[in-house]
């Protein structure tokens, strides 16, 4: 990956993030940059994961940064944002692919809260319905 | 066999976007309302979902990547958040209609009042979606649907002067008592509905459930080609049959039942069981559509895992949502609002929202990164980008007009 040009802005944010098995685990919601290097060019540290992230893009840094505490504080597990350092990025195509587990990846606090308290409750929730 | 059962996801997404419980009305209301004066609107409709769900479902089987994350990756997040705020709300008013018209379909059969049978209906379209494969789901309801060919019957049977119909159809003006506002008005309502942004979410959303590759390219035109003009043809028929039958007898329609009323009257008892099944399939149809596109947006937007190729246990967030907006319409429907008014303000509506789903649909469609070489040609990106100027038009005058005809009245 070292060396190629992206437009960040377009080609990275707000893709899809993917993982190993494919399954889809949340978006580039920010970009964390390095400090300028020799050459005075500051380079890609970390892909930002979640709602907070997000808001804090958009300028809602305030509405962000309590979700951010509120998240922390709802989920034991959770973090917001996840910070998916750059080198867990294996490949960047119309979406982005990690190196690692949906578990341990963006934004899965709510999803393993939602499965855990909610939807594995329902008859069928481990079943495919596929076939 | 096995060929033709795989164009059902085309005809169940244009069952359900055309010939729903909104254009149900919108269509019947039209043809006894302003003849076949409006006929060219459905045409023009036709062309401009045709166009833009081939590139929906062309950019899904190449990339496997559904609208709602095109809208999300071209409009950025604000815009992209505004698009997810309007296309929600609209698809829960339709989710909303479609589950009361699912009640009231069975209740002209039951003699019960659909009122009653609203929460059976709404856990009847969960269930669906929870236990049933995706393809069965779009085998079931799409080929039932058809049921409603019924129309084309009828005016076969009627046995019109098809020379004066069709320049009656290719003349259009605005007929004499009516104003041009309330024209426009409807005509908009035929374009909303035949363009409702929810049919290119469940359309490139099934493509990806369906596990659809760039070697299902063709599997898409075919899907494309032949769903949305049969969706076409079967709302044409409607207003055809409500032109030839209601309108003489100034017969006017404000309810699912008066829809029904040209078979009834024209093909006799087998036509209206026929027509019965068709409503409670469109209708149901468009309920699943309608209740998994929920799903689909907020999941697509926020990155979420979605779709019934996984078990519901590693999408919980999508099905979540799923349940918790069919809920809320099915609550919705009980406090007793008039389903058909509620359909004519979400297709209206989704006239207003069309453009912000269609432009990042037209723009990654020429995308390389995402489509290789498989990227528009000039002649779709010039029709494309001339639906797009008509989008804009009709979304900047559909709440003036909405204003100005009183909805329509």
């Amino acid at each position: 990956m070292a060396g190629r040009v992206l437009y960040a802005g377009l080609q990275l944010l707000d893709r899809q993030l993917v993982d190993r098995t494919g399954r889809l685990c949340g978006k580039v919601d920010d970009l964390e940059l390095s400090e300028p290097g020799a050459d005075g060019n500051r380079h890609i540290a970390a892909l930002l994961s979640g709602p907070g992230a997000l808001l804090g893009r958009t300028g809602h840094r305030r509405l962000g940064d309590w979700l951010r505490r509120f998240v922390a504080g709802a989920f034991p597990d959770g973090e917001d944002p996840v910070r998916i350092p750059f080198t867990r990025v294996a490949e960047i195509g119309n979406h982005v692919t990690l190196d690692m587990d949906s578990e341990d990846a963006a934004s899965f606090a709510s999803e393993r809260w939602v499965r855990d308290h909610v939807i594995g409750h329902v008859p069928g929730s481990r079943v495919l319905a596929d076939q | 066999m096995k060929k033709v059962l795989q164009v059902t996801l085309g005809i169940l997404t244009a069952i359900g976007g055309f010939v729903d419980i909104g254009d149900l009305v919108a269509n019947a209301e039209a043809g006894a309302r302003f003849r076949m004066n409006l006929a060219w609107v459905v045409l023009v409709g036709v062309i401009g979902i045709v166009v833009y769900a081939e590139m929906a479902g062309r950019v899904a089987a190449v990339s496997q990547r559904p609208v709602f994350e095109l809208v999300r990756e071209r409009l950025g997040p604000q815009a992209g958040l505004v698009n997810l705020v309007a296309s929600f709300f609209i698809n829960f008013l339709t989710l909303t209609a479609e589950i009361a018209g699912v009640a009231i379909a069975i209740s002209l059969v039951a003699s019960v009042h659909y009122g009653l049978l609203l929460p059976l209906c709404g856990v009847l379209v969960w269930l669906v979606i929870w236990r049933m494969p995706f393809e069965w789901m779009e085998r079931v309801f799409g080929l039932a649907g058809l049921a409603l060919a019924v129309f084309v019957v009828t005016v076969w049977k009627v046995g019109p002067d098809w020379g004066s119909l069709f320049d009656a159809a290719a003349s259009p003006h605005v007929p004499a008592g009516e104003s041009p506002f309330s024209y426009a008005y409807f005509g908009i309502a035929l374009f909303g509905a035949a363009m409702t942004p929810y049919e290119v979410f469940f359309f490139s959303s099934g493509a990806v459930e369906e596990r659809w590759t760039r070697r299902d390219l063709a599997l898409n035109r075919a899907n494309v080609y032949v769903g949305f003009p049969l969706g076409g043809l079967l709302s044409l028929a409607l207003m055809a049959s409500a032109h030839l039958v209601l309108a003489p007898r100034g017969v006017s329609v404000d309810d699912l039942a008066q829809v029904a009323l040209p078979v009834a009257v024209v093909v006799g008892k087998l036509g209206l069981a026929a027509v019965l099944v068709g409503i409670f399939a469109a209708t149901f149809g468009a309920a699943l559509e309608t209740g998994l596109s929920a799903g689909y947006s907020v999941s697509q937007y926020l990155g979420w895992q979605w779709g019934k190729y996984v078990r519901p246990r590693e999408a919980s967030r999508f099905h979540l949502v799923v349940v918790l907006a069919i809920l809320g319409a099915t609550l919705f429907a009980l406090s007793g609002v008039d389903p058909v008014k509620v359909t004519e303000y979400s297709i209206v509506l989704s006239a207003a929202a069309l453009p912000l789903t269609y432009f990042p649909i037209l723009v990654i469609a020429n995308d390389p990164d995402y489509m290789g070489d498989r990227t528009n040609g000039r002649l779709l990106n010039a029709i494309g980008f001339v639906y797009l100027v008509v989008l804009v038009v009709v979304s900047a005058a559909t709440i003036p007009l909405m204003i100005i005809t009183r909805g329509g009245s």
